[in-house]
């Protein structure tokens, strides 16, 4: 039977707990996060970054945001809008109680200066404002876009952290520009590093490179308050570290935790969840490639398709947690549905080769990046590949490089088999059309040397993207699934897997999910 | 009394340590001559389901892609002691070579060579080995280049000081007398008497060598996969955690085979110079 221990005990018990029970609420307010950053600017129209979509959109805020599903838009900063029949004009109404962290009011003028700054800086995610043709400002609340040709994703696009709306007032002060001449005239990348202006639930507090990012609550935030008062990231490279930071209390919450350490977690104040992300790592074939001993025809390319085993990678490589993926687009956007998902066929894929009179030993150069990305370490896929493709008479010689090497070796001369990943930069179908689509010019009909191939160019794509792009609201996905059977038969582009999210957090922490737009949304966690 | 004459008969340089060096590196030596005959599963298969720990049929487990650690560990010796055998011996000449002449010699051949030396020996041994590797590309080959880059001013150095002093021994001025040409008094009467402490480092530069060149397929600038290089396996059992047995062989191949050579260093040592030993 329990007995209460003797006065004596209980108040050297009561000693020891007292402390522990103030302690308790102070850390509820501080919400800690492991993860390697990958931070290049925190500038929200500069920065192009995993960890930036996490920040941008926690400081500032976008005319609308992506619903908790991942697919509906929802108002943010714009509490209404409209756009036109042929979806070329977009007319929105500002949220009248919108303020910014110093308390001013988020007015059209600062919608079209932020915009303007994003398309004008010619940075990373400059790309995003493509076809912008013009801003109107009619009133204080009216903001009106105008594109240069249809775009049916543009609601997508201004979803992205990328599109922050910034404090033009506060940031000019510090050297910001918008409009022409802006990618010269502009001196406030560094500014960003340590200051923030913008109207979201936190505020940059402060930022030490490899070290760690500091976010403080906007005390006079204009919706709900975040449940934190503070969200300290920490710069934690591996996985291991990362779970073990978890396990000893000392982050909250750990964001790259792989699959097979987080199968070796075990411990009853860690949960891990896993949902499907909308990552992806891809086998690309640089059909126009120097140096080949072979011509890396549409059959062979289809052979290599055939001969690699999905199942068994997703399987190996992130110990089961992924997805397969039909096209370059992730599951779940736009036109993925009904997609046919690869399939391993051996024997289809030799004949395939004996048809297109390759035999024997064929040895080919796979240069990728030597990188461990979403769980997914390349060493490991590529070896996985290597013994895939040795059953159709394909030798892989791997060759692991840096990035750096790695796109300088693609640009020059290509790659014959090489790997790489992909993660949205906002919710649309289009961006893996323009990315990965095999019309002239664009980054794919350029890596994989499409020009100096026979069968790689596709003559179709450019229409279809452009009529995906046009399509009305109803239409959007029957012409992306188009889009993806083309991007599918061109056997250039061939998705592996798509890796799990595993979210790994303390069991007091609540809130967590993953988005499509913003990664993680810290507004909505709260540390019980 | 029997204990006695046996101690006595025992050389002074044939230590326990020197006798385990000799078993060890003999054992390695001998097994990364006959691998192949071994009977083990193929190193690059997949041979069973990934991440297994020990067992009877793989008695280190199986790696993240489902091959088993205990054979791609003994291939492994073939690689790591190929390696280091190559990058030694490529030392030993480019060094030895260079060292000998510049004693010899002597003069502005000297200065040159031994400046060269000073400045190689002022960078930090494994920072100038990433550097050339890195500039050189991943692969074996380039780590071993970068490897005897590192190491050849060592050998220069040791075997400069080794012709100086024995340049001005009675035998030599005896030979001069005589009239031997320069070629013979080089190689016959000088470099014959240079050799010992230069194998003495060499043995015991093997084992460091094979640290090094681990340590660069660790970082990713040695082998590439899916070589079963110990450095590069250690770095896959390093992203496996809770699989403790991927690193476990690999590094425990490492720790054997370098204190072996160590041991086995120090006991040639002995053995050539008696002086040392006590």
């Amino acid at each position: 039977m329990f007995r209460f221990p003797a006065p004596r005990a209980r108040a050297a018990l009561a000693a020891l707990i007292l402390p522990l029970a103030l302690a308790a609420p102070a850390h509820a307010q501080t919400l800690v996060i492991a993860r390697d950053m990958d931070v290049n600017s925190l500038d929200p129209h500069r920065g192009f970054c995993d960890t930036c979509q996490i920040v941008f959109s926690s400081v500032y805020e976008r005319l609308v945001d992506l619903a908790a599903d991942n697919k509906t838009i929802i108002p943010l900063l714009a509490e209404s809008w409209t756009s036109n029949d042929n979806q070329t004009v977009y007319t929105f109404t500002l949220n009248a109680s919108a303020k910014f962290a110093d308390g001013s009011p988020v007015t059209s003028a600062e919608v079209k200066w932020s915009l303007e700054r994003l398309a004008s800086l010619k940075a990373d995610p400059g790309f995003l404002m493509d076809g912008l043709a013009s801003i109107e400002t009619p009133d204080a609340r009216t903001v009106v876009i105008t594109m240069a040709a249809p775009n049916s994703e543009l609601l997508g696009i201004l979803a992205a952290p990328y599109a922050s709306i910034v404090n033009a007032k506060v940031a000019g002060a510090a050297g910001a520009a918008s409009g022409a001449g802006a990618d010269t005239a502009d001196t406030a990348e560094s500014w960003f590093l340590a200051n923030s202006a913008g109207s979201g639930p936190f505020t940059l507090a402060a930022y030490a490179a490899d070290d760690e990012l500091r976010l403080a609550r906007n005390d006079v935030y204009w919706r709900d308050a975040p449940a934190a008062a503070e969200v300290v990231i920490r710069q934690v490279k591996d996985s291991v570290t990362q779970a073990q930071m978890l396990q000893s209390g000392g982050a909250d919450i750990a964001m790259q935790v792989d699959a097979d350490t987080a199968a070796g977690l075990s411990d009853p104040n860690v949960v891990v969840s896993t949902v499907p992300s909308f990552n992806f790592v891809y086998i690309a074939l640089g059909a126009g490639a120097e140096g080949m001993p072979i011509k890396m025809t549409k059959p062979v390319r289809e052979a290599i398709g055939l001969a690699i085993d999905y199942e068994g990678a997703i399987d190996l490589i992130v110990g089961g947690e992924g997805k397969l993926q039909a096209a370059p687009i992730p599951n779940g956007f736009p036109g993925t549905e009904n997609l046919p998902l690869p399939k391993r066929d051996v024997e289809k894929a030799k004949a395939l080769m004996a048809e297109a009179g390759v035999a024997g030993p064929v040895k080919l150069d796979a240069v990728y990046p030597s990188v461990n990305v979403y769980g997914v370490d390349f060493n490991l896929l590529m070896q996985k590949v290597q013994q895939d493709l040795t059953e159709i008479g394909i030798e892989l010689a791997l060759q692991p490089v840096t990035f750096p090497v790695w796109r300088e070796r693609i640009g020059a001369t290509g790659i014959p088999v090489t790997a790489v990943y992909y993660a949205p930069d906002y919710f649309g179908s289009g961006q893996y059309a323009s990315f990965f689509g095999l019309y002239e010019g664009s980054p794919w009909y350029n890596r994989s040397h499409a020009a100096k191939a026979e069968d790689a160019a596709n003559p179709n794509m450019a229409e279809k993207m452009a009529a995906a792009l046009a399509a009305p609201a109803d239409k959007v996905d029957a012409a992306f699934h188009e889009v993806g059977m083309e991007m599918i038969s061109d056997r250039i582009i061939i998705p592996v897997l798509s890796p799990n999210l595993i979210l790994a957090h303390r069991a007091n922490v609540e809130g967590v999910r993953y988005s499509a737009c913003c990664n993680l949304p810290l507004a909505e966690i709260s540390v019980k | 009394m029997a204990e006695a004459l046996a101690r006595a008969r025992r050389p002074s340089w044939l230590t326990v340590p020197v006798a385990l060096g000799v078993v060890v590196v003999a054992f390695w030596i001998v097994a990364a001559l006959t691998a192949p005959l071994w009977g083990l599963d193929e190193p690059l298969k997949m041979v069973a389901r990934r991440l297994q720990p020990p067992s009877a049929e793989h008695w280190l487990g199986t790696d993240a892609l489902g091959r088993d650690v205990f054979s791609r560990t003994i291939h492994g010796a073939r690689i790591s002691l190929a390696i280091a055998a190559v990058v030694v011996l490529a030392a030993v000449a480019i060094g030895a070579g260079l060292g000998a002449l510049a004693g010899f010699f002597g003069g502005w051949w000297d200065a040159a060579v031994m400046r060269l030396v000073d400045v190689t020996l002022a960078f930090p041994p494994v920072l100038l080995a990433m550097a050339v590797a890195a500039t050189l590309g991943p692969g074996l080959e380039n780590a071993a280049v970068a490897l005897v880059a590192v190491w050849w001013p060592v050998y220069a150095r040791l075997m400069r000081a080794q012709v100086l002093e024995v340049k001005t021994r009675e035998h030599v001025e005896a030979a001069i007398a005589g009239g031997a040409t320069r070629s013979r008094l080089l190689f016959k009467h000088i470099l014959s008497l240079c050799w010992t402490p230069i194998q003495v480092n060499a043995t015991m530069d093997v084992g460091q060598v094979i640290l090094l060149a681990a340590a660069l397929s660790f970082i990713g600038l040695g082998a590439s996969p899916p070589t079963p290089e110990w450095g590069a396996m250690i770095s896959e059992g390093a992203t496996q955690f809770y699989s403790w047995w991927i690193a476990f062989g690999p590094g425990f191949a490492i720790l054997t085979l370098v204190l072996g050579f160590n041991f086995l260093g120090d006991g040639l040592r002995d053995l050539m110079d008696e002086r040392s030993s006590r």
